[in-house]
């Protein structure tokens, strides 16, 4: 039976951060965290794999100690363990740490015969995790991925490139980072949050995963992080006839560059 | 049915008179199950409100320093609004501070939350994200709830789903919700610092202040309250739906005119709006509770059951509904099979003193339904006081005469008699 890994990162919900309108600093002191939208397809990827044929699928996350709070609502989404590594120098990763440690992870609790990510978290989207995920543990990377099967040991993916797909086909083991369009996530249901407190939670100490001080330390540091204001340039068009205020409008974007 | 399909309690909502009813079952052994259909306990809430901290204590002693509460309420404060005037009466009692403070104001969504994750640590299975769909009926009993596709089975159904508590419904307890037993709420949660909610409402430290307020709502009977929180304060109006909306005033309309009342402007000035909400109330009292709370496997609690006290100068709910909650895990934790819960359950509410309360305030809302306590009262008040203030140079009128007029400008003597006779029946 394919033994399957999904990752996840457990996400500020940017529904409450709100923007300071003095300087455009975040407020995110009343902000809920959830499970970063792309990785619930990644979640629910796996789970279909596990339903259609038959895997055993294991889930791992890497974050502060609020990642805790995330334990059961992804149990009820279907994955039959999860692992979890909660450190507060989360805070300061960026994806190469956060790729070093899930596979430090990976090595303990693995072999897998595939590792299933989200395109790029819900918070920063730099979609590094999948690909660096993917050359430390030495295995072939697919990116954009929006279908996934799994025959014998071979992984056939097919991926969204700008105005075609492609299908891959590798020999697994492979790290696969899947885009939203790939299916829809399910709500859980009663019976699947009840069968969640009974599931296995194993937290591993980051000091046990053997990483150096190098391999803990960001190479991208972040300086700020502010809201996005934008300046509406407040521009009417009100010619008599559509026409010339379409004409009008095109030239205005033409000449802002936009089209 | 395998054993973990079956409960010996399931509670469906995770508002106060739940997360009460959970946490005592589970504390005591029970197995339990809370359903909520809100992706957290709080999180489909919008309640700005107090709690009166006995409720608490019955529950557990010492529980309430846990909770994520608000401010304590020393300052009880009633408003009386004329167009351009107010009459408050400032009542500061600070030993309703001391020892186990009387009263905390509260926000629902921490509070929520946090008293679910407490009914959690003590065993209680919550389960969020949850809409109940259907009750499970065997023989003319209640066994079980159906959710989706899943079927869970208990001993005792708990409804604490709510003012517009669709399970009692199902169960034929309540009918639908009609517009005169439910006051339409609306509110705002305006957020201030601490040290101007302080300075503006006379506060120190971690006192706060409660506020209702008449003659705002423009002849619609209702009135608006007005509580502090930390680093805001919570305002907003309940009303009655039935006849606002033979006036034709859009319930934004009569807040923001509230809002702009230059007794009410100065009091929020700078603060900004975090949140926005809309909520039924229990209002009626006991007229508006269902003939019975209970079927055979089944008991109502909290807004459900319709408990609520509305006095014109207090507003009880949180308390009463936590009160409930614990009446009905007093029932299960007592009964001897499942068919002696409901019948324990209303023997709790009187032990509790729950529904003598609810009797000795039974007629209450008949005097808060008097259309004039909402328009004429307040405008008179007002009046008095501008007769008893107003210096301009002339020879005022004779204090006994100018009283009498000023009540004849507002009401008859016939209309006083027949207010103050409606006034002492209903007491």
């Amino acid at each position: 039976m394919s033994k399957i890994l999904v990752c996840y990162k457990w996400v500020l919900d940017e529904q409450d951060i709100r923007v300071n309108a003095a300087d455009a600093s975040l407020d995110s002191s009343r902000a809920k965290y959830k499970i970063s939208d792309y990785d619930k397809n990644a979640i629910e990827e796996a789970v279909l794999l596990q339903e259609g044929q038959g895997a055993t699928v294991d889930a791992v996350t890497f974050g502060g100690d609020a990642v805790k709070q995330s334990l059961k609502d992804l149990l009820s989404r279907g994955p039959d363990k999860v692992f979890y590594i909660a450190d507060p120098s989360a805070d300061k990763a960026d994806g190469y740490v956060t790729a070093g440690v899930i596979a430090a992870a990976a090595r303990k609790t693995g072999p897998y015969d595939l590792i299933i990510c989200g395109e790029g978290s819900a918070d920063s989207y730099n979609q590094q995790v999948a690909p660096r995920l993917a050359a430390n543990l030495g295995l072939p990377s697919i990116t954009y991925v929006q279908s996934l099967k799994l025959e014998g040991g071979r992984v056939v993916a097919t991926r969204k490139l700008g105005d075609c797909t492609e299908v891959v086909t590798v020999e697994g083991p492979a790290v696969v980072s899947v885009v939203p369009e790939i299916n829809k996530p399910r709500i859980p249901s009663l019976k699947q949050v009840l069968a969640a407190a009974k599931k296995p939670a194993e937290e591993i100490k980051i000091a046990d995963l053997g990483l150096s001080p190098k391999q803990l330390t960001a190479k991208t540091v972040s300086l700020t992080v502010k809201g996005f204001v934008m300046n509406r340039k407040n521009i009417l068009f009100k010619e008599p006839a559509q026409a010339d205020n379409v004409a009008k409008l095109v030239a205005a974007l033409a000449k802002e560059g936009v089209c | 049915m395998s054993a973990d399909e079956k409960f010996d309690a399931i509670i469906i909502g995770a508002g106060p008179a739940g997360a009460a009813c959970a946490y005592v079952l589970a504390r005591e052994g029970k197995s339990v199950l809370m359903v909520e259909r809100g992706v957290t306990a709080g999180s489909k809430n919008v309640t700005g409100g107090r709690l009166y901290t006995y409720a608490m204590e019955m529950v557990e002693p010492g529980l309430y320093k846990r909770a994520p509460l608000q401010r304590k309420v020393v300052r009880e404060q009633i408003m009386m609004l004329g167009t351009k005037s107010a009459v408050t009466v400032d009542y500061a009692d600070f030993e309703f501070g001391e020892d186990v403070p009387q009263s905390y104001t509260v926000l629902r969504a921490p509070f929520d939350e946090w008293f679910a994750a407490e009914a959690e640590a003590k065993g209680a299975m919550v389960a969020t994200g949850i809409l109940v769909d259907e009750l499970l009926e065997e023989n003319g009993k209640i066994v079980g709830i159906k959710a989706g596709e899943d079927e869970m089975y208990a001993d005792v159904v708990i409804a604490a789903d709510g003012v517009n508590s669709l399970i009692g419904q199902k169960t034929g307890l309540r009918s639908d919700i009609t517009p005169h037993l439910v006051g339409v709420g609306v509110k705002e949660i305006i957020e201030l610092p601490d040290d101007v909610i302080a300075a503006r409402f006379n506060l120190s430290g971690d006192e706060g202040a409660a506020r209702l307020a008449l003659g705002c709502t423009e002849g619609t009977s209702g009135g608006m309250f007005f509580y502090t929180n930390k680093g805001s304060v919570s305002l907003g109006i309940v009303f009655n739906p039935e006849q606002a909306a033979k006036r034709g005033k859009k319930i934004q309309e009569i807040l923001q005119d509230l809002k702009m009342h230059p007794a009410i402007a100065p009091l929020i000035e700078g603060g900004t709006t975090a949140e926005y909400g809309a909520h039924l109330v229990p209002e009626v009292g006991l007229s508006g509770m269902p003939k019975k709370l209970y079927r055979d496997g089944l008991v109502m609690v909290g807004d459900a059951a319709g408990f609520g006290i509305n006095t014109g100068v207090i507003i009880r709910g949180i308390d009463l509904a936590i009160v409930s909650g614990l009446a009905a895990a007093n029932a299960v934790i007592e009964a001897d099979g499942a068919a002696a819960v409901g019948p324990l359950y209303e023997k709790q509410l009187e032990k509790l003193s729950l529904m003598p309360s609810m009797r000795l305030f039974a007629g209450w809302h008949n005097i808060l339904e008097m259309p004039r306590m909402f328009s004429e009262y307040p405008a008179l008040a007002n009046d008095a006081m501008r007769f008893m203030f107003t210096v301009d140079g002339k020879v005022p009128a004779r204090m006994d005469k100018a009283m009498l007029q000023i009540v004849r400008r507002h009401v008859t003597f016939g209309q006083l008699l027949a207010d103050g006779w409606r006034g002492y029946r209903a007491l």
